[in-house]
């Protein structure tokens, strides 16, 4: 997949699943202080990423995802791993 | 001991998003019933009525409450939204070592409920389940959402008895306000409409299923056509405040709340019991500081289930006569299981207020087995003092409880 069709993609599973809006998906953006986002909502995240992507990510690895940029990052490996 | 009074009511209804609108068409003695003819496609489910409540307006609950809700604990949390706002309190502000919240439901969300283990059965596992599925099918969803909606830090309780639970609620925080340990309880219930709800009682024979083309007309307490009941759904929230608090704070009393009881007859789980409904009335009655004399009106359970409808007629005949107006509103706004004790009283409450009460849509020719009492079958003027209300429940358990009009002197 590439770039900027896993930041369109996480983007609009974002916005639609957690109600935020899309001035507000910049890679930079923290999703606690930033997007208002907890462990419950990432739990959730994880879900739709993985109906979205049709593949698995192992839970353990929220724990390393701060940012935007790090659920980029995270669908990338999963779809190049997928691939 | 301490008297009691209502200083907030809230509701959603198959006939309304809030109080007025519910109290409205019960005067104009409207049916929120409907068909459901998607029923038709589950296997051995005959009743497909059932009455919805109409759309509502929950986006006004921030996202992270909101995720938690199912339909129930979304009614709950705006009839508690309106109950509060009536009562002009602020959740938030409320001591919580005084306040107290009390609401149930009869189970979990039972939509949810049915999402998640048809995922769980395709999966062959928990992956891919939501992290909030659990909170909406807790069986203590509906006070744990209402309490995180509104920002609310103190006691809570969640009582459930399907069908008497928010009744069961308002005596059990009535007997509370009684301790001495709070001075204000919050208290009500909420159920949401699905086709298992209707299963339930149709398996055991007790839901309406010759009236799936006439929808309006299914649900007839106390009539000789009646099959049985129709399910339906919202929430019911009234707020109990002691006289001292309400005074001290300048509110406003609706009505005074006398008193009641719950007892379960531990004789049979579906079958109702003439004798346990006459041990629940008298006790309410008698909590009352009243004799069954003084009762002008009972709001009556009535399902319109065969066997229910004639034990509460020939029980409400030995204990009243035939002179006590009866009716139930079961007729327009169907069976709301956990919210129905909690409209109930709200409904009499504003009978009371505007000296009317209301009759029992359906009941054209009255069942000879339900005679012997005074079923209203229109609006009747009437200044009524004291007002008994029912609630009947499987499992045996049954809760009666009285309120009466501010300032009915006795």
């Amino acid at each position: 997949m590439m770039e900027q069709e896993i930041v369109s993609k996480v983007n609009a599973l974002m916005a639609r699943g957690f109600e935020l809006s899309e001035k507000d998906l910049v890679p930079t953006a923290r999703l606690k202080e930033d997007l208002g986002l907890d462990s419950l909502d990432a739990v959730d995240m994880l879900v739709h990423l993985e109906e979205s992507l049709g593949s698995r990510i192992e839970g353990e690895r929220l724990m390393q995802v701060k940012t935007l940029s790090d659920v980029y990052g995270l669908v990338k490996e999963a779809a190049a791993s997928k691939s | 001991m301490k008297k009691v009074f209502i200083s907030g009511m809230g509701a959603l209804t198959s006939l309304g998003c809030d109080v007025a609108s519910t109290f409205n068409g019960l005067v104009e003695n409207r049916s929120g019933i409907k068909r459901f003819a998607e029923w038709e496609q589950y296997n051995g489910l005959h009743s497909h009525v059932g009455a919805p409540v109409p759309a509502y307006d929950i986006m006004k609950v921030p996202r992270s409450a909101r995720r938690t809700m199912s339909r129930m604990s979304e009614m709950a949390t705006l009839a508690t939204m309106q109950a509060l706002g009536q009562a002009d309190l602020r959740l938030e502000n409320c001591d919580g070592e005084r306040t107290l919240i009390i609401m149930g439901s009869t189970s979990g969300s039972p939509v949810t409920l049915e999402l998640y283990f048809k995922q769980l059965f395709e999966r062959g596992g928990p992956q891919g389940q939501m992290s909030t599925s659990f909170f909406k099918v807790m069986n203590h969803s509906v006070p744990a959402n209402v309490a995180s909606a509104l920002g609310y830090h103190g006691a809570l309780l969640s009582p459930s008895s399907a069908c008497s639970t928010s009744s069961q609620a308002l005596v059990l925080g009535w007997e509370l306000l009684q301790s001495g340990f709070y001075d204000c309880v919050i208290a009500g219930g909420a159920d949401e409409l699905h086709y298992m709800t209707a299963a339930i009682f149709d398996i055991v024979l007790a839901a309406s299923r010759r009236y799936n083309y006439e929808p309006e007309r299914a649900s007839r307490p106390f009539d000789r056509d009646r099959d049985g009941l129709v399910v339906s759904e919202g929430a019911g929230v009234v707020i109990l405040e002691t006289e001292e608090r309400l005074r001290r704070r300048g509110g406003l009393a609706l009505a005074e709340f006398r008193g009641g009881a719950y007892v379960c007859d531990g004789l049979h789980m579906s079958q109702s019991s003439g004798d346990a409904m006459r041990q629940t009335m008298g006790q309410a009655i008698r909590r009352a500081q009243l004799v069954p004399a003084d009762i002008g009106y009972i709001n009556a359970h009535a399902t319109a289930t065969l066997q229910g409808d004639i034990e509460e007629a020939q029980t409400i005949a030995k204990m009243f006569g035939e002179q006590t107006p009866v009716s139930s509103l079961k007729g327009n706004l169907g069976h709301s299981l956990a919210a129905c004790g909690a409209v109930e009283v709200i409904a009499s409450v504003l009978m009371m207020q505007n000296n009317v009460l209301l009759p029992t849509r359906n009941l054209d020719n009255p069942d000879a087995m339900c005679l012997g009492v005074n079923l209203i079958r229109e609006n009747c003027s009437s200044a009524v003092q004291h007002v008994l209300s029912n609630n009947f429940a499987f499992g045996g358990m049954n809760t009666s409880l009285v309120i009466s009009a501010v300032g009915s002197g006795q």
